[in-house]
């Protein structure tokens, strides 16, 4: 019996104190069973397709499809020679920053409005998701139809106001055709942002509104000391969501004008296409994709930094 | 709540970034017992899918044991559909498109005698025949054409007190004026990406011009094209169009043709089907040659669709695509085909069941004066590309000179 203890004591304690080498592994693992999943769909979803991208910016790729060797850097050779690209480029700057700016300062409104206690709020609430609930395709195309030249019912509606006297033809003028594609890219994105912002809002405790007021805050003084400041994590998130969304956007742009006349209303993203399935260079569209990726990758970075996130964190 | 903030961030970026990868589609391949085969077919219009369901049934029924899976694609899809084809290696066996040229050179496809039977091969038409070859030899299988021609308002020619419909340029310019006057659109000029290179090289083929010169080589930025450009470009500056050229497509073109405020605009035998019936039945319209600069000569701009079938399985394919493409190229089949879809003949055999439509007569006569775009050229889908996206710009604000140089330049790169 003592014997039996003695044995059972040291077959328990000796590998606690000392665990074998195959233990050990599989301690230092036991974390992956957790983390694997995760890690697996980052690098099926993720990893997986951006080292595709680069593949095929590199390779020599027929208008076939079929693939005829590398090229090293001649893709983006080719890519950097086009005359298009600056332009399309700083016109991208120009839809991403446009957007996203207007999107938040909207957004901020109605955020505000969407928390205030009115009767009713439930319905604008409602009201508020729809353009979210729609497919980006569906708006794009019915805005499109609203715009017109013969039957659309925007000129109907500023013909009758007398604004114009006559029909313009809004989306095959590059300048038109770009402003009326941001409000629907603004319009579309309010919606998700707005709920952002709200959710931000109804984390913000009462008593510091109690507070301010007691101290003699007054309304604006209390938006700008008090919700902006708190209100900043949403923000962030909002807008840096907002800023790959807006990058990305491919429906808007396809539907309302196919990029055109000429490139003259593209982005890097339909301009990518356009290399790819017009000009049937599937090595070059790969490069602009991998510009594209880099491009998103920079500006996120850059938006990070200036809002100085890590402090934001810590 | 910060550490949220961070999931969130972090989240949110694995989301938005995947997307901006690009996904491969796959789909199944088909059967390797080689009497399986996969057909990719594009959608002419609604009615293209009920008459191929109806013949694979039909072909099914009489050859027990073959089968035929069918698959429709949008022509606005087509392009990206087969690229993904290829890159993935899923190719169908048979294919329904306006190119092969590029699959020829990259030996994806089998030459037309290896999947046809004799009988089949000498009945196509020998202008479509010299269409389908690359470097001598025939690999498309020409499917359906098509020719355009003018197309005119009866009514509003004569309420401008215009008596025939215009057979030079000069006369389309006055005409067109006259027909302003009345309050209409003189001339509808489509030169939007979704087919620019078709409604310039209508004209352009009147001109002299053209894409390539007498040796095969691209010449795109010839004196005659310029003219050509500068001809259209004059028509829009001079309110003779309907607005924006560059960003107008042949639907609304024909749209406001068939509301009868269009006076003249170019069209094919699909045209009345398609376009006019759909909107307006009962337009008084005639259709004439396509004017010429000179007005001596009337060329008119034909185009193929072909069949093309891929080498797969080290041809164990081969010969369910034979039967398959034999029972479609017989007579009624073919030509119940064509009039379904409002498309000319390819085919002797079929021919003359056109003619019998005095609407389709005009077209189908007018098929020996026809030019082709260089498809057999394999670099052509690259310099058609670069003509849609850049050519309308020329008709607005851009030098048509400088448009037609720049694609000259895309041409001479893809060879």
């Amino acid at each position: 019996m003592p014997d039996l203890t003695v044995k059972e004591r040291g077959a328990g304690t000796s590998p606690a104190s000392r665990p074998s080498l195959p233990l050990r592994i599989g301690r230092a693992l036991t974390p992956l069973l957790w983390l694997g999943p995760s890690l697996v769909l980052i690098a099926v979803v993720v990893l997986w397709p951006v080292i595709e991208m680069i593949r095929t910016s590199l390779q020599k790729i027929s208008s076939t499809g079929t693939t005829l060797g590398y090229r090293g850097g001649g893709n983006y050779t080719d890519l950097f020679g086009e005359d298009d690209l600056i332009p399309v480029v700083l016109r991208t700057l120009l839809w991403v920053g446009g957007i996203v700016i207007v999107t938040m300062t909207l957004s901020l409104a109605l955020g505000q409005l969407l928390n205030a206690r009115f009767p009713g709020r439930r319905v604008v609430r409602w009201a508020v998701i729809v353009p979210w609930a729609a497919s980006v395709l569906m708006t794009a195309l019915i805005w499109r139809w609203m715009l017109d030249n013969y039957s659309g019912i925007v000129n109907r509606l500023l013909l009758d106001l007398h604004v114009i006297d006559e029909p313009v033809n809004w989306l095959a003028h590059p300048t038109q055709a770009m402003f009326w594609m941001m409000w629907v890219a603004v319009f579309v994105s309010l919606p998700f942002t707005s709920f952002v912002i709200l959710a931000g809002l109804q984390t913000i405790p009462a008593d510091v509104y109690e507070a301010a007021r007691v101290d003699g805050a007054g309304p604006f003084r209390t938006y700008f000391g008090i919700t902006l400041p708190l209100l900043r994590p949403a923000v962030l998130i909002a807008s840096i969501i907002n800023v790959i969304n807006v990058f990305n956007s491919f429906p808007i742009i396809w539907a309302m004008t196919g990029g055109g006349p000429g490139n003259k209303t593209d982005t890097t993203t339909t301009y990518m296409y356009k290399l790819a399935f017009y000009d049937q260079n599937v090595g070059e569209s790969g490069a602009m994709a991998v510009v594209n990726f880099v491009l998103i990758l920079v500006m996120v970075l850059l938006y990070l930094r200036a809002a100085r996130w890590r402090e934001e964190i810590r | 709540m910060k550490r949220h903030l961070m999931g969130v961030v972090a989240a949110g970026l694995t989301v938005a970034l995947g997307v901006s990868g690009c996904g491969k589609g796959s789909s199944s391949s088909g059967g390797s017992d080689g009497k399986t085969i996969k057909f990719v077919a594009a959608i002419y219009d609604d009615n293209t899918k009920p008459y191929w369901d109806t013949l694979i049934k039909d072909f099914e029924a009489k050859n027990s044991g073959y089968k035929v899976n069918l698959e429709m694609v949008d022509w606005t899809q087509m392009d990206a559909k087969v690229k993904t084809y290829v890159q993935t290696k899923q190719v169908p066996d048979v294919l329904n498109y306006n190119a092969f040229s590029d699959f020829a050179r990259d030996g994806l496809i089998y030459q037309a005698s290896e999947v046809v039977s004799p009988a089949t091969l000498s009945d196509f038409t020998p202008t479509f025949v010299q269409q389908a070859q690359y470097n001598g030899a025939q690999y498309g299988l020409p499917f359906i054409s098509s020719a355009r021609l003018l197309f005119y308002n009866k009514d509003l020619f004569e309420k401008a007190g215009i008596t025939d419909p215009p057979a030079t340029w000069d006369a389309v310019k006055t005409d067109a004026q006259k027909i302003k006057k009345t309050g209409a659109i003189g001339y509808g000029l489509p030169l939007g990406p979704e087919e620019s290179q078709a409604e310039f090289y209508s004209w352009a083929m009147n001109n002299g011009g053209g894409w390539v010169d007498a040796s095969g080589k691209w010449a795109i930025n010839q004196k005659a094209n310029v003219d050509t450009l500068d001809f259209l470009k004059d028509l829009n500056k001079s309110g003779l169009t309907q607005p924006n050229p560059e960003s107008t497509d042949r639907k609304t073109v024909f749209n406001q043709f068939a509301q009868g405020k269009v006076g003249m605009a170019i069209g094919g035998p699909f045209t009345k089907a398609g376009f006019i019936d759909p909107v307006n039945k009962s337009l008084n319209f005639g259709v004439a040659p396509l004017p010429s600069k000179s007005g001596a000569e009337h060329n008119t701009l034909g185009v193929m669709d072909v069949l093309a079938a891929f080498k797969k399985d080290g041809g164990k394919n081969k010969e369910a695509i034979k039967k398959f493409l034999d029972f479609f190229y017989q007579k009624e089949n073919t030509s119940k085909f064509l009039t379904t879809e409002g498309f000319l003949p390819v085919t002797k055999s079929a021919g003359d069941a056109l003619s019998a439509d005095p609407y389709m007569k005009q077209f189908v006569d007018a098929l020996p004066t026809c030019k082709f775009a260089p498809t057999s050229n394999p670099a052509w889908s690259a310099v058609a590309g670069a003509v849609k996206q850049d050519l309308g710009t020329a008709a607005a604000n851009e030098d048509p000179k400088k448009v037609l140089d720049k694609i000259q330049e895309t041409a001479e790169k893809a060879g």
